[in-house]
């Protein structure tokens, strides 16, 4: 072949390439029927596709939230006939098969957005059971523009018993809108609202997938191009014993209406508590009562609206967790604060001992004619630091914390406001403790520069004996109270408390390690110490006896703290609170009990008694098995 | 003066560039105009793809009033220089969507590759010209090809190497090389391919061929350009839905005035369009073929043959990614793609194929050309 030759070969070689391309963009243009009928313009659209959200559990398994089918009659008014004749049969047949009213349905596929936008479904009835939905899709088959479709909703099984730590599952709140949709939410989305399901929402979520689809000029999907699977939302199981739980709230309810029959001058008073319980070992939460609670569901349950006005309304405000959104004087259950830091101190030793005659008096320090009275709640006598714990002693614990001066004569040393404060806060208080759940409360520790600031009032000695008998401006919510008392069973560890105990992502379960936030200040000896006094208190003849379970020796402490104002006789309305942990040698749980009105070894601490018990004779169960 | 200046040039090819460079400019105006902004308002990326057409074909113009043959002499500092240049992109380049193509200068960015497809061809046609067609002189222009194809591999821009080989070959058959060793060569060369596939080609590149063979398995990835592509010549039917307003399939595929013009001149314009620009390539590369074979003299003759295949080559790969007939390669179509290194090199070889026919003999054809045009 000539060179010429060669390069008239390649002329023809071209001319046939571009020869092929003219007839695959034919094939292309035209005749590939791979993405619907020729000629008819198509789009292909992305469209998200949620993951099933993540189950959750109690500790031992037991459901607390699952996802369930809601069937739906849907109808979307722009695939319903287009002729008026045609549309009225369609409709009579739909008002035959499900017996909606024909007007109900002209109305809702004719009112609001459907006429504005009609590709947008219309749900003509919801909650279909799965026979009756399916028994619906069979007859509404040739109906077009209408179908039945099933969607996922959160079902609930634990009724009042965690509505706030579960939370539910809502539309996205107006001030989150921005952050949702920059994570890549619909704008109608459903997300976790409040405790467990807002919290961790984005582990419950998943990882949504799209699909890839053709659609024709109406919307219509036509063909499938592909998708990526939806990573379904981890399973989150909670360190929360259901039992437990149940068994907690109804032992308060019993704590707080016998704490109610007290209660003589207030009309209305509020019938409230809380219970925590905390593994020591671990700072797992078995229980985290608060009362009066609520249905989980009345805040998704459109029928019950009366009941969510009622919850919204209801004066003692059972939207609050009272176990860590309330913050509450916790009266001499603090002591076991005092006495520990008394102790690491050199203030006091497991021998000081004080006189209890009923009460003491104290000079106005502006004023020295002005006395001020300082009571016990009874004439106690000679107490060591045990018998302070054990009886409770108030005058014991304004020794330790204001010391005392007697005729112008210093006759006791006492920690003073500022060292009581900062073993407050070593111990917990004034702090959240890192609860994984929102509205958590900090409380308050004061001090005197918090007095000044705050009250604009200078600090007195009265003010660090309240303080040392954890009254006053002392606030704290029981869960802190739980967190400390931990640490006195535990040996001075200060833990987070956990609420869920593992995450489950289908491949791999990830526990929750442990997590310890700080330690007491105070030596083992002088934990020891403390946890023998509550021993002592929990022993008969204590104050602490009503909160002792058969059959297991533990450490308690009840609180009385006033609040409010007096009454004609000058007697204050009481919270009831008893903190404790058991077994006492090598402690397990630990147990705080509150009660809005009421006594602490009359009302709180037989509460504590019962949960005890129940968690002793589980605990046995568990090892028979 | 006007006869001087396109004297006896090709009118077939100067008309095919005339009528594709300002259409580019029109649909890359129509690609990258959104129903958002103002229709009427032309958009920064045509204004610079206008600003481009005018230096090009000035430059086609100036270019084809010089001898060529000059150019024989100065081949070989062109050509290391282009290496030199190679070489600097690998070290200090401008990393763009995952390639290392890019060198900035004052602000514009440049990028080597498309010169090295002037300088080797050149190179190559200048070095075999004078030689006779036997096996030796072939593997010296083989490693004349080597040098420049292994720096841009490494970028990595495969099209680009896919077009210098292209380039290479269509100069050697020209040239007169003995199909036997063309034919063991390209042998070797379909063996090694699996290896240097394996070694050499870069994960996206290696990702864009599964996803080729395999749309479903990333529709939303690396699949998506591809389906929407395919959607968008569906969308366009006979005649097309228009230059400007409609909603477009390729709206979401980033390279739609680049590597996906043929994509989007099919949406645009329909059947009827895309087989007009077709043919008008056709034409293009047949009128630069008969230049090679009307050249004056050998090195005419390669040079033409050259350049032309590596317009075809460019052409051919474009159009096939975007019919889905090849992976796509992310290469833009010759004087009509957005890109201005690209334009300005084919107007260059344009311009030299000008010059080398204003050179011809004349032949029987030409002459009733040369009538009916005077």
């Amino acid at each position: 072949m000539t060179r010429w030759g060669r390069l008239a070969l390649l002329q023809v070689v071209t001319l046939a390439v571009f020869a092929l391309f003219a007839v695959q963009l034919v094939r292309v243009q035209f005749s590939d029927e791979a993405l619907g009928p020729a000629g008819n313009p198509t789009a292909v659209r992305s469209i998200s596709v949620e993951a099933p959200r993540g189950l959750i559990f109690d500790r031992n398994g037991v459901p607390l939230a699952r996802n369930v089918p809601r069937f739906s009659i849907i109808a979307t008014p722009a695939r319903l006939p287009a002729e008026p004749d045609d549309r009225r049969a369609a409709l009579l047949a739909l008002e035959r098969e499900t017996g909606i009213a024909l007007r109900t349905i002209e109305d809702a596929v004719t009112a609001g957005l459907a006429s504005s936008d009609p590709f947008r479904a219309v749900t003509l009835r919801t909650g279909l059971s799965t026979e009756q939905a399916i028994a619906m899709r069979a007859a509404l088959a040739s109906l077009p523009g209408v179908t039945v479709e099933a969607q996922a909703v959160r079902e609930y099984s634990s009724g009042d018993l965690l509505p706030r730590i579960l939370g539910y599952m809502g539309a996205i709140g107006v001030e989150d809108v921005g952050s949702y949709l920059d994570a890549g939410y619909p704008l109608d989305a459903r997300v976790g609202r409040t405790g467990i399901e807002q919290q961790l929402e984005q582990e419950l979520r998943g990882q949504p997938g799209r699909r890839l689809v053709v659609t024709d000029p109406t919307g219509q999907e036509l063909r499938s191009l592909g998708e990526v699977a939806a990573q379904p939302g981890a399973d989150l199981t909670l360190s929360i014993d259901l039992a437990l739980q149940s068994l907690a709230m109804d032992a308060l309810a019993r704590g707080i209406a016998g704490g109610l029959t007290r209660v003589e001058d207030d009309p209305d008073p509020t019938a409230a508590g809380a219970v925590v319980v905390i593994d020591v070992r671990n700072g797992e939460l078995l229980a985290l009562v608060s009362l009066p609670s609520y249905d989980i569901d009345v805040f998704t349950d459109h029928s019950r609206g009366d009941e969510l006005r009622q919850v919204l309304t209801d004066p003692t405000r059972p939207l609050v967790q009272r176990s860590y959104m309330e913050v509450r004087p916790p009266g001499s259950t603090f002591k076991t604060v005092t006495g520990m830091a008394a102790l690491q101190e050199g203030v006091a030793t497991p021998d000081t001992r004080i006189i209890s005659r009923g009460s003491i008096s104290v000079q106005d320090e502006f004023n020295p004619d002005k006395q001020y009275i300082f009571r016990d709640w009874a004439v106690l006598g000679t107490l060591d630091f045990y018998g302070g714990i054990a009886m409770s002693s108030d005058i014991y614990y304004y020794y330790l914390s204001g010391g005392y001066v007697s005729n112008g004569e210093r006759v006791f040393e006492g920690l003073g406001p500022d060292r009581l404060a900062s073993y407050a806060r070593a111990a917990g208080f004034g702090e959240t403790t890192g609860l994984e759940l929102p509205g958590e409360l900090a409380g308050t520790v004061p001090d005197p520069a918090w007095k000044s600031e705050v009250i604009e009032q200078p600090w007195v000695l009265g003010d660090t004996y309240t303080f040392g008998i954890g009254q006053s401006y002392l606030a704290v919510t029981p869960l802190q109270m739980a967190v400390s008392t931990a640490a006195i069973a535990n040996g001075g560890d200060i833990l987070v408390p956990q609420i869920v105990r593992a995450v489950n992502d289908g491949d791999t379960t990830v526990p929750s390690t442990p997590e310890i936030v700080a330690r007491l200040p105070v030596d083992d000896e002088h934990i020891a110490v403390m946890r023998e006094a509550m021993r002592q208190a929990a022993a008969s003849g204590g104050t602490a006896a009503s909160g002792q379970p058969a059959g297991t020796t533990i450490g308690g402490k009840t609180g009385t703290a006033e609040f409010g104002k007096s009454n004609v006789d000058g007697e204050f309305p009481t919270h009831g609170w008893f903190i404790g942990f058991a077994p006492y040698d090598e402690p397990e749980i630990a147990v705080v009990v509150f009660i809005h009105h009421g006594v602490g070894s009359t009302h709180a601490a037989p509460v504590a008694h019962e949960i005890f018990e129940a968690y002793a004779s589980e605990t046995a169960t568990v090892a028979e098995r | 003066m006007i006869d001087r200046a396109f004297g006896r040039s090709d009118r077939w090819l100067l008309a095919s560039v005339l009528v594709l460079a300002p259409f580019g400019v029109l649909m890359v105006q129509s690609a990258t105009g959104s129903s958002l902004a103002a229709a009427d308002a032309i958009t920064s990326q045509a204004l610079r793809q206008l600003a481009i057409v005018v230096v090009g074909i000035a430059a086609m113009l100036l270019i084809a009033r010089i001898d060529y043959r000059i150019l024989q002499r100065i081949a070989i500092p062109i050509y290391a220089s282009t290496l030199a240049l190679l070489a600097v992109v690998l070290l200090l380049g401008v990393a763009q969507f995952g390639a290392r193509r890019w060198i900035g200068i004052g602000g514009v960015t440049v990028q080597p590759s498309e010169l090295a497809k002037l300088a080797l061809i050149l190179t190559t046609a200048a070095y075999l010209a004078d030689r006779p067609a036997h096996t030796r002189p072939l593997f010296t222009a083989l490693m004349l090809l080597g040098a420049p194809l292994a720096m841009i591999v490494v970028q990595p821009d495969t099209g680009t190497a896919l077009v210098l080989s292209g380039a290479w070959l269509g100069i050697v058959i020209a040239w007169g090389a003995p199909w036997r060793v063309l034919g063991t060569m390209l042998a070797v060369a379909a063996a090694l391919t699996p290896l240097l596939f394996a070694v050499a080609v870069p994960g996206y590149q290696r990702e864009r061929i599964a996803v080729f063979l395999d749309p479903a398995r990333d529709p939303l990835g690396s699949g998506f350009d591809l389906r929407q592509a395919e959607a968008a010549l569906r969308g366009g039917g006979l005649t097309g839905r228009g230059l400007f307003g409609t909603d477009s399939p390729l709206t979401f595929v980033s390279a739609r005035s680049s590597d996906f013009m043929l994509a989007h001149i099919g949406e645009a314009l329909g059947l009827l369009g895309a087989t007009a620009l077709l043919a008008i390539f056709a034409l293009l590369i047949w009128r630069g073929l008969s230049t090679a074979r009307t050249a004056p003299d050998s090195f005419g003759r390669l040079l033409a043959a050259g350049l032309t295949v590596a317009i075809f080559t460019q052409a051919a790969i474009h159009i096939a990614a975007n019919l889905r007939a090849l992976p796509a390669t992310g290469i833009p179509l010759p004087f009509v793609s957005q890109g201005g290194s690209s334009l300005l090199v084919m107007c260059v070889a344009v311009g030299l194929l000008q010059s080398i026919a204003s050179h011809r003999t004349p032949d029987a054809r030409d002459r009733w050309n040369a009538r009916r045009w005077h």
